[in-house]
């Protein structure tokens, strides 16, 4: 990846890009959407991200003094979201702006829009009526909860979707209270729904020449993660239990407290041969020796008092120690890291990489977590100054003169 | 549609049961003893056997399953005579065949590669996501139901669609490499730029507070739900129209959200006694007329027979040769493609059909079951 100078660049054995010459015009807006594009993007699709003075990408514009960083005219956050992406300004609200919007949806390949249920079709740029203008359009929507349905019209919100998808219920151990995930989970779910839908589509599309209506909600993408639990749920008629950090599979298993504030240490033992691995690198406790540890069966059922005395020994020594000392053993462990930890240091994680904005300077963008032997990747290029791309768009898509563009202006299209 | 073999743990095996929601025919080679998948708990009708796993159940729908002992020669050629119709084998690491092999037998293939070394729980702490997890001074958590692997399952799916994508295109297959590492890594995202642009780390914030000042999961009547009451005066001012709580509108300093954050705790307590009194339902439903954005805390059981799901198609009935008729949930894009999955086929179902189908004889499959092969 880090190879390649241009977003134009080709992969070294000549391959373009998965999507190169894809265009994607893009309605979508705060994160499942933008998720979903920035993908696209990384696979070297066009993306043209449709912003307006009158609605903006509510990540996208400065509310004044903000400690979040980034850029003077955008946050970090939409400095991430929508790095790679072109960015046009549409007053889709004006009959000119509507005509320019619709004209661009004739020449592209996809839509993705994140709006409520309906948002679309007021502005008369729903999949119906773009449909006759663009056979081959993969249109791609993903509203909370679907186009159909008694809850279309709900409310929805990463927190909220985490409850209502059952990840609060199925999280933690019994009687435990709802726990919830601090990151954005259901936009990312989302996303990545959208994304491999979007890629079937155009397979499909390049056998029958047409293309595809496809009305996501979020809310199923995330129960669809727990279907598992729906399938035990339909047939037991029970609540699935809640297992904590526990398994059935392995014991003991945990996440055990460590000397320093807050510090903890993920163990799962796998084996008898591990699980005398542990021992040794306990130094041999005498509770150890308790017969009833000796098979799996006996930690499985003894969990709880296994645990306490697990935690006696952690609680001794830093996390890094317990870990350090147990991967030498052969015993799986790994420290909770923070997100310090996963940025930065000797093996700090892979999937961040560094990317220059020419406006603001060096910072740290989401790579993407595969690699092909052949084609090529994108490297991240800067998030766009809102409609830095209008001329370029304009020209480029719709073949437009600087003297057309001055006029639709005029009309109060570019607002 | 074409052709794609299955050789997936837990952390892929929903990247293939996506593909068969959007028409591939999957095949899921076992070794004859049946998978981990299969032994994944909780199981149907709670007997605990191979082909009553929910996770079977759920993640191999759609699929076929060809049962054969990749470590006998036979198995093998088996194994190879079928690859050389397909289009993409999804495997994780280690592969139990030889890699250049696998390629030079079928040069187009499309071929995905899971590395995925590490227990589920530990992979969570390491990713830096168990930190984001649970409530604040807690034991933090992982996060339940192995929902991880569907999320890494999602980046196996896009990534192996689009090289079959590039396929269809060029003609030229290519191996295709996942992280399951770098999945979980990549969720960190919001605190990466929060943490590289302002030096601060996020922390578990729990179930209360965890958007706006006033926001969380309450206990209801008959459960819990979740409220974010907006972070604006209007907003504010709505949800006192219907709360009527006389203490927290005496306070008109509440109207500003910094002061809502400041009195958190107060205002929580007060509306958790407030909310104690109904049922969750009447509470969203409420909510929900006055724009508000709140949603019932779910449990499986309850979106079981949840009516959007019902409306849109995503549990329809199904009824099953083993359990008989029950509520199934065909997956998201399979509901949005109209997709009608088939039941998870039980271990080795799909052998004889499989065989014919190669040119093996009926006594090839006698001879290969007496060997062991199969």
């Amino acid at each position: 990846m880090s190879e390649k100078k241009s977003r134009l660049a080709v992969g070294s054995a000549g391959q373009a890009a998965p999507l190169a010459g894809i265009r994607v015009l893009d309605f979508s807006h705060i994160l499942a959407g933008p998720f979903c594009t920035r993908l696209l993007a990384d696979f070297g699709a066009d993306v043209v991200k449709v912003e307006t003075a009158t609605r903006p990408d509510r990540t996208g514009v400065r509310k004044g003094p903000s400690d979040t960083g980034g850029r003077s005219d955008r946050p970090a956050p939409y400095l991430n979201t929508n790095r790679s992406k072109r960015s046009i300004t549409i007053n889709l609200k004006t009959e000119a702006g509507y005509h320019l919007a619709a004209r661009l949806a004739q020449v592209a390949d996809i839509i993705v829009e994140n709006f409520s249920a309906g948002v679309m079709t007021r502005l008369k740029l729903d999949y119906e009526r773009l449909r006759p203008l663009n056979p081959g359009l993969i249109y791609v929507s993903m509203s909370g909860y679907g186009h159909s349905g008694p809850r279309q019209d709900w409310t929805s919100m990463n927190m909220n979707l985490q409850a209502y998808t059952g990840l609060m219920m199925a999280t933690g151990s019994e009687n435990d209270p709802p726990i919830a995930i601090s990151n954005s989970w259901n936009d990312y779910i989302g996303g990545l729904h959208a994304c491999f839908g979007i890629f079937e589509a155009l397979s499909e599309r390049a056998k029958t020449g047409v293309g595809a209506n496809l009305d996501l909600a979020q809310f199923e993408c995330s129960v669809a993660t727990f279907g598992a639990l729906l399938v035990q749920s339909a047939v037991n008629r029970t609540v699935p239990p809640r297992m904590g950090n526990r398994s059935l599979q392995y014991a003991p298993q945990g996440v055990y407290r460590c000397a320093g504030d807050d510090q903890w240490c993920a163990i799962s033992v796998q084996s008898d041969d591990q699980w005398r691995a542990l021992i040794s690198a306990m130094g041999q406790p005498a509770w150890a020796a308790d017969p009833r540890y000796g098979t799996h069966l006996g930690r499985s059922r003894n969990h709880d008092e296994l645990d306490a005395s697990i935690e006696s020994w952690t609680r001794q020594f830093e996390p890094a120690e317990v870990e350090r000392r147990l991967k030498a053993a052969g015993v799986p462990a790994e420290r909770m890291r923070r997100i310090r930890e996963v940025v930065k240091g000797p093996d700090a994680s892979q999937a961040f990489v560094p990317l220059e904005d020419p406006k603001g300077g060096s910072m740290l963008a989401t790579g993407v977590p595969f690699r092909f032997s052949l084609s090529p990747v994108l490297p991240p290029a800067p998030a766009p100054a809102l409609g830095e791309h209008i001329g370029e768009v304009l020209k480029g898509w719709l073949n437009l003169s600087d003297a057309e563009i001055e006029r639709v202006d005029k009309e109060g299209a570019l607002v | 549609m074409s052709l794609i073999i299955d050789l997936t743990a837990h952390s892929a095996a929903y990247a293939t049961r996506l593909f068969a929601e959007t028409g591939h025919r999957v095949v899921r080679v076992e070794s004859p003893a049946g998978d981990s998948l299969r032994r994944t708990g909780p199981f149907l009708h709670n007997r605990p056997e191979l082909e009553n796993g929910a996770y079977h159940q759920f993640l191999n729908a759609g699929k076929e399953s060809l049962t054969i002992d990749l470590k006998t020669s036979s198995g093998q050629k088996i194994f190879y005579d079928l690859l050389k119709k397909s289009v993409a084998l999804i495997a994780n690491l280690p592969l139990p065949l030889d890699q250049k092999a696998l390629l030079d037998a079928q040069p187009n293939l499309v071929l995905t590669l899971v590395e995925d070394s590490e227990p589920e729980l530990c992979a969570f702490a390491r990713s830096g996501l168990l930190s984001l997890t649970g409530h604040p001074g807690e034991r933090p958590v992982l996060l339940g139901g192995h929902v991880i692997y569907s999320a890494t399952g999602l980046y196996v799916a896009a990534a192996t669609a689009a090289a079959l994508y590039v396929l269809q295109q060029t003609g030229q297959g290519q191996v295709v490499n996942v992280s399951v590492r770098q999945c979980l890594e990549t969720l960190n995202e919001q605190a990466m730029v929060t943490y590289a642009t302002t030096g601060k780390g996020t922390e578990r914030r729990g179930y209360r507070g965890a958007i706006t000042a006033v926001s969380g999961a309450f206990p209801s009547s008959d459960g819990y739900w979740m409220i974010s009451v907006p972070h604006t005066v209007e907003g504010w001012d709505r949800f006192m129209e219907w709360v009527q709580d006389p203490v927290l509108m005496a306070d008109k300093s509440l109207a500003d959200e910094a002061e809502r954050d400041e009195k958190r705790d107060l205002i929580i307590n007060r509306l958790e006694l407030w909310s104690k009194r109904f049922p969750k339902a009447e509470l969203v439903a409420e909510s929900q007329k006055r724009h508000i954005p709140a949603s019932p805390v779910a449990t499986a059981l309850e979106l079981a027979e949840d009516p959007q799901l019902l409306s849109r198609g995503f549990l329809t009935q199904m009824d099953h040769p083993r359990f008989g008729p029950m509520m199934f949930p065909q997956g998201a894009i399979a509901t949005v493609l109209g997709t009608r999955m088939k039941p998870a086929p039980t271990l080795g179902q799909h052998n004889a059909e499989i065989l014919a189908e190669l040119g093996y004889h009926e006594s090839d499959h006698r001879a290969l079951v007496e060997c062991g092969a199969m």
